[in-house]
């Protein structure tokens, strides 16, 4: 049986854990999606899951928010602790969750309103505006922090869904982070992107590290590789392992792990 | 690479040459042809069948606009209409309209004779045939609405008998005469005789648009302004219950509800309600709203529930449609930045839907306002002799008719002139269908969105 949290024990230094998955299982139905997860996400870095098509990493990412109670055959078990606090429990509010834990997702998704409406939906909701200035403040802070403040500063009431598809990939990144929260989940961000967009959406994802705990779904290896601090790599359900990124990539320590990231598998 | 080894070209290859059509795709070929063409002829047939609707229609309708009037100057005679000579309003409302008749018939009888027309029809009497029995109501109100007008001689413009009516519009044909106890060809020579005078005009006549229905007697009278604010209150109830109960109902069926048994249970039954002949919803609506809660019978407000329970299916099923038409992508945006399932609703996906809603409101309200069967039971067809109510809850509560149920009423009637009443109400309906058809379209391009 392979024990992810010893292989973490090592590398741990001046980190913290933000997210701690404990014997995580989900099920679709009959089916046995997830088996048995332990991870322990690190604030304020860039964690990356990988695996073939299936294997269950976009669904252990959406049991992080709880987007999985959407779906009415899914059924979660285990525990998956956010700062201490366990996010499955009866008494929290997904709503309150995924206000701390923002999403991505793989096509962006604009809503059909204005770019600014688009970004200042969240902080309305929320109430984290008192006023006009305020939310006008928010708005750009938050197109800023997307890197794509320039690009449509001047038509903030153009709509969202008018931008090309990596601009609407950022705006949606700068809707995710204007609710201010800790963590920030991307399904596939960039799997509906050139390779220019690509970019753009990665050194946004680098810079955003330093404010968020990042976990990114990720088809491409080298994305992968390129961004995250930290890789696990799913494969059938299982989290057959987990480290960093560097040693995935360059010492694999299982089998199936080195003929993915070869091309033997997936 | 390996097409460089053949040395003759694409002719001997294993497919044959392309420049000549094989026997297999000339036979799909001609498959697809025939198929186009089975495509064009059943359009044309279609577009035929509309044509001929139309075209009966406008020619049967059109002359239901149209009515003939006789204008004649009458003399209101003190010594008839008030006795004692005071001018007292009650005194002149005891003279009934008996009394006018004969001030009429006078009146048209000289203004026969100014015309010079030559007829064996000498007496007073004998003018009945060309009037309508409206008249004398008409001169009698006016005179109680200004008793001055007594001792003077005021010009009236009458209806014309339905009969002298028909003739002009080639409906009554002098070989039918004979069977005819109304109208005498001496009459009918008398009516030519007036219209080269230019008494009697065949002119537009507003009071069928707008006016009452009238008694079976009085088909150049009737109207179908009354029924159609029937009609109105109807759609009224229809709107300001099916519209917010239908959203609400799918709203929660589409989003909200577990999907389970009893939901797939009330599914299926609310697309096999869709598919209920009206004319039971009109018995249930007999029982319940009738018999059970004691409305009032004939009421709009009847009427219009019992359409309401009709038009639900339509918009429930054309609501969940258009909410099902909403990307899953708009939900998981709203929720994915911490709104509620609600607020995911209300603030992204039911926008996004409106056009649809409001189309599927639209068309159900359409198909409420041409329905005429559930009518029937609740007590909304048959002659009600109402006038425009003066209120909402009159309105509501009043007996009333409906526009499709006073056009099979006027069908049904014995006088061919309410035939050609039934033909142009048809048109007036269609007017109505047509115009919220044309909003529904054009609602929905306004509104859609593309994303």
């Amino acid at each position: 049986m392979y024990d992810a949290p010893n292989t973490l024990g090592d590398t741990v230094d001046q980190t913290e854990t933000k997210i701690s998955a404990r014997n995580v299982q989900v099920f679709y139905g009959d089916n046995h999606a997830i088996k048995d997860v332990n991870v322990d996400i690190e604030n304020k870095s860039v964690t990356a899951f990988i695996g073939p098509s299936g294997c269950g990493k976009s669904t252990f990412l959406r049991c992080i928010n709880r987007m999985n109670d959407t779906i009415d055959i899914c059924r979660v078990e285990g525990d998956i602790l956010l700062d201490g606090e366990d996010i499955c429990d009866k008494k929290v509010d997904p709503v309150q969750l995924r206000a701390k834990v923002g999403m991505v997702f793989q096509k962006p998704n604009p809503f059909p309103k204005s770019i600014y409406d688009n970004v200042a939906y969240g902080p309305r909701i929320h109430g984290l505006a008192k006023n006009k200035a305020d939310l006008d403040e928010i708005v750009e802070k938050s197109l800023r922090r997307g890197a794509i403040w320039n690009e449509v500063k001047d038509r903030l009431h153009a709509p969202g869904t008018g931008l090309s598809g990596g601009q609407q990939q950022r705006l949606c990144i700068a809707r995710a982070i204007a609710t201010e929260p800790e963590v920030l989940l991307m399904d596939e961000p960039c799997s509906a992107l050139d390779p220019i967009a690509t970019a753009q959406v990665e050194e946004l994802i680098d810079e955003l590290r330093h404010q968020y705990a990042l976990v990114i779904v990720t088809h491409s290896m080298q994305q992968a590789a390129r961004v995250s601090q930290k890789t696990a790599f799913f494969h059938l359900g299982n989290l057959v392992e987990y480290g960093d990124t560097s040693q995935i990539f360059t010492n694999p320590k299982d089998e199936r792990t080195e003929s993915y990231i070869t091309g033997r598998i997936g | 690479m390996t097409d460089a080894s053949l040395p003759n070209g694409g002719a001997k290859s294993r497919h044959g040459s392309l420049t000549s059509v094989d026997a297999r795709t000339k036979k799909r070929n001609t498959a697809e042809k025939r198929f186009r063409a089975y495509g064009v002829v059943a359009i044309a047939t279609g577009i035929l069948f509309l044509m001929v609707l139309l075209y009966a229609i406008i020619t049967s309708g059109a002359g239901a606009f149209q009515q003939t009037f006789i204008k004649v100057p009458v003399y209101l005679d003190p010594a008839k209409l008030d006795k004692k000579g005071e001018r007292n309003i009650d005194d002149i409302k005891k003279v009934s309209t008996f009394g006018y008749n004969p001030l009429i018939q006078n009146a048209v009888l000289k203004a026969v004779e100014d015309a010079g027309i030559e007829t064996p029809l000498k007496k007073s009497k004998d003018m009945k045939a060309l009037i309508s029995a409206s008249a004398a109501a008409q001169v009698r109100s006016s005179v109680i609405e200004n008793p001055a007008l007594i001792g003077q001689t005021v010009d009236f413009k009458f209806l014309a008998s339905s009969r002298v009516d028909g003739y002009l519009k080639d409906r009554v044909k002098r070989e039918d005469l004979a069977r005819d106890k109304n109208i005498d060809a001496e009459h009918l020579d008398i009516v030519d005789g007036l219209m080269e005078a230019g008494v009697l005009k065949k002119t537009f006549n507003p009071a069928f648009i707008f006016g009452a229905d009238a008694s079976e007697s009085r088909a150049e009278q009737a109207g179908i302004g009354v029924s159609m604010i029937g009609s109105f209150f109807m759609m009224l109830v229809v709107l300001f219950l099916a519209l917010p109960i239908g959203v609400a109902a799918s709203i929660y069926l589409e989003e909200f509800a577990p999907k389970n048994r009893w939901t797939d249970l009330i599914e299926v039954n609310i697309s096999n309600l869709a598919a209920v002949p009206s004319i039971v919803f009109g018995i249930l609506g007999l029982a319940v709203f009738i018999q059970f809660i004691h409305l009032p019978q004939s009421a709009p407000l009847v009427g219009g529930l019992v359409l309401t329970l009709m038009t639900l299916p339509t918009i429930i099923i054309s609501t969940r449609a258009s909410l099902k038409s909403v990307p899953p992508s708009i939900r998981d945006a709203a929720l994915g930045v911490g709104a509620s399932k609600m607020q995911s609703v209300f603030h992204h996906v039911l926008p996004l839907a409106a056009p649809g809603i409001l189309t599927g409101t639209i068309i159900g309200l359409a198909q409420a306002l041409g329905e005429t069967a559930p009518l029937l039971l609740i007590g909304m067809v048959g002659y009600i002799a109402s006038n425009a109510p003066d209120g909402i809850a009159s309105g509501l509560l009043d007996p009333n008719s409906a526009m499709p149920a006073q056009i099979y009423e006027w069908a049904k009637r014995a006088d061919p002139a309410y035939y050609e009443r039934a033909w142009g109400g048809i048109i007036i309906l269609l007017i109505f269908l047509v115009t919220m058809n044309t909003l529904a379209v054009f609602l929905r391009r306004r509104f859609e969105r593309r994303w």
